[in-house]
């Protein structure tokens, strides 16, 4: 059982993670974000990270540095303009897992008008599970696993922090 | 007559496809997709799968060919089949699965019962079943063949053998399975399918695009340091690259001029993998296992819906006039260490997919483009680059990375299949 003090401070994580991702704040985002971050949309539900199937996203931290890069040039097409965007994330699960870290289970229903091309309303729900750790007296995330509902079906360009 | 009436009613192809333009309705016209699924998903060869991917007696994958829900299965004797998924009594999917193994097919609605090459072999409640087994089996596309493995099929029992639609193509083929130093590749890493709300032929014409690339990836190359650099982000005199028309609308970007070292077309240093290296080399010989190592792997299309996309294998799939799926899985090396098929699946998921540094842009541009063709439409300029092709002794044409020969080859092929009979110009087919 944790305590609420901890319950509080790691849903004002999550809800600050969201919100920066939602505005498309790439750096903020990112400064949230630790070493050893593991960011990853599966293919399959059951899927292991480590295994020889393909992934819809799977960035380790250089990779991920990669991608903030590309979002921050101002020149990715496929967020010119960025997505606008507003989750909503619930049935919160907090377990403790060590003196200092967290694995967080929650469900999320993101809400993304793709203003870039098309306009339309495009919905993503999804089973979300971070991994968070207090470092220098603040929660940093290590992992970061999205898995789509629809992630076996067909799949829209998906360029956005999700 | 019968031609007469058949062409009256469908748009007049030979009008609205030239060397130097197409016209925007190609990409729009509800008549012209049914059209394309008939005359090219049903009456032409399509590629269906790897057969690496059913390995082994009742494996099974679905695939859509054109609007037709099919799957693939290997039986006892070692063939594959592509089958109709829909069972022959009240037309229900008989395979559900998107992949598995079975011994035999049973429909959930009745119970009906077919073996691995769709023949019919039980009906429950059989006192009430007066027909003839034999006339009541799985409808199987009357084509299948492979070629290095990789299986196609064809719903017209009387199109040409498939090593006359692949043509000089086979030699791309080649160069796909020969990165591996037993020559077999193996598709066993899943598919990921990105939808697209553009018409299908983006997807063909922009993989083998040269022309594009420094202005809709400017992000990817400010942002990465990659092979890419020299293969087609170059000014205009300093790319060596090429553009390839094959002949039957199979087209290339052929990357290969660019590279001046081993593995540069894998992003690493030519030490990175030496046992790679060695294995190649042992196998095909000094010269053209060197060749392998330095020219990497083609970056090709065949028609209408397989892209060999470097180390990556893609489908295309068409919805509707203005939606299609992009379906890719990483090309697997068999006889390499894992450590190779490792790099090839991570960058798989870098440049395709939803989510990649390449082709979420890529995305974007083909989104705009439909919608801009909406409406009346207009006429898309094909001519860049028509007047500096070279032919070669074999027929492929070859031009500067940034020039349409590859489009121009695609549409080429496209009209004299859409419309047989009319004349045609360029590269011909392969006798």
């Amino acid at each position: 059982m944790i305590s609420v003090e901890d319950r509080l401070e790691v849903e004002a994580f999550l809800f600050k993670e969201a919100r920066l991702a939602d505005e498309s704040r790439y750096s903020e985002w990112e400064a949230l974000v630790d070493d050893d971050m593991h960011y990853w949309v599966p293919l399959q539900e059951s899927q292991e990270p480590d295994s020889d199937q393909v992934s819809i996203l799977n960035d380790n931290r250089t990779r991920l540095a990669t991608r903030i890069r590309q979002l921050n040039t101002g020149v990715r097409h496929a967020q010119l303009p960025p997505s606008r965007m507003r989750r909503s994330i619930s049935n919160i699960e907090i377990e403790k897992t060590g003196a200092d870290e967290y694995v967080v289970r929650s469900n999320v229903v993101l809400y993304e008008f793709r203003r870039q091309a098309t306009k339309e309303l495009e919905v993503w729900p999804a089973r979300v599970e971070h991994k968070l750790r207090r470092k220098d007296g603040e929660l940093k995330m290590f992992s970061k696993h999205i898995f789509l509902l629809n992630s076996e079906g067909s799949v829209r360009g998906l360029s956005f922090i999700i | 007559m019968m031609n007469q009436t058949d062409t009256s009613k469908f748009p007049r192809y030979d009008k609205l496809i030239t060397d130097a333009r197409v016209h925007s309705s190609l990409y729009t016209d509800e008549k012209v997709f049914e059209d394309e699924l008939n005359k090219i998903f049903r009456m032409g060869w399509v590629f269906i799968c790897h057969d690496s991917e059913i390995p082994n007696a009742g494996d099974f994958v679905r695939r859509n060919v054109g609007r037709e829900p099919v799957f693939a299965i290997r039986s006892r004797d070692g063939e594959i089949s592509v089958i109709v998924n829909r069972c022959a009594h009240r037309g229900n999917i008989i395979c559900q699965e998107d992949k598995g193994n079975t011994k035999a097919l049973v429909c959930q609605y009745h119970g009906w019962a077919y073996d691995t090459k769709g023949a019919l072999v039980d009906v429950p409640y059989p006192g009430g079943f007066k027909g003839d087994f034999s006339c009541h089996g799985l409808e199987r596309l009357p084509l299948v063949d492979s070629y290095q493995g990789f299986v196609f099929a064809s719903f017209n029992e009387n199109a040409p053998p498939l090593l006359n639609h692949l043509g000089r193509a086979t030699e791309l083929i080649d160069r796909a399975v020969e990165m591996s130093p037993v020559g077999r590749i193996r598709l066993s890493g899943g598919w990921v399918r990105h939808q697209l709300n553009c018409n299908w032929k983006m997807l063909p014409e922009n993989d083998t695009d040269g022309y594009h690339v420094n202005f809709v990836h400017p992000s990817f190359a400010q942002a990465i340091r990659s092979n890419y650099d020299e293969a087609v982000l170059d000014d205009e005199e300093g790319l060596k690259s090429l553009a390839k028309d094959w002949g039957n609308g199979h087209t290339e970007l052929f990357f290969s001029p660019s590279y001046t070292r081993p593995l540069e077309w894998f992003g690493c240093a030519e030490d990175r993998h030496p046992a790679y290296t060695k294995a190649l080399l042992a196998a095909y010989g000094e010269e053209k296992g060197g060749r392998i190592l330095r020219d990497g792997p083609p970056h090709a299309v065949i028609f209408p819906n397989l892209f060999l996309g470097e180390m990556n294998i893609v489908r295309f799939e068409p919805v509707a006039p203005g939606v299609c799926l992009h379906v890719h899985t990483p090309m697997y090396l068999e006889g390499v260490e894992d450590d190779v098929n490792k790099r090839i699946l991570r960058q798989s998921e870098g440049a395709l997919g939803p989510t990649a540094f390449l082709l979420a842009d890529d995305c974007v541009i083909a989104e705009r483009a439909q919608n801009a063709l909406q409406g009346k439409g207009r006429w898309l300029d094909l001519s860049r680059g028509a007047e500096r092709e070279v032919v070669a002794d074999d027929g492929v044409i070859s031009s500067h990375l940034t020039d349409e020969t590859p489009n121009r080859g695609f549409w080429r092929h496209y009209r004299s299949v859409m419309h047989p009979g009319a004349p045609t110009s360029g590269v011909s087919a392969v006798a």
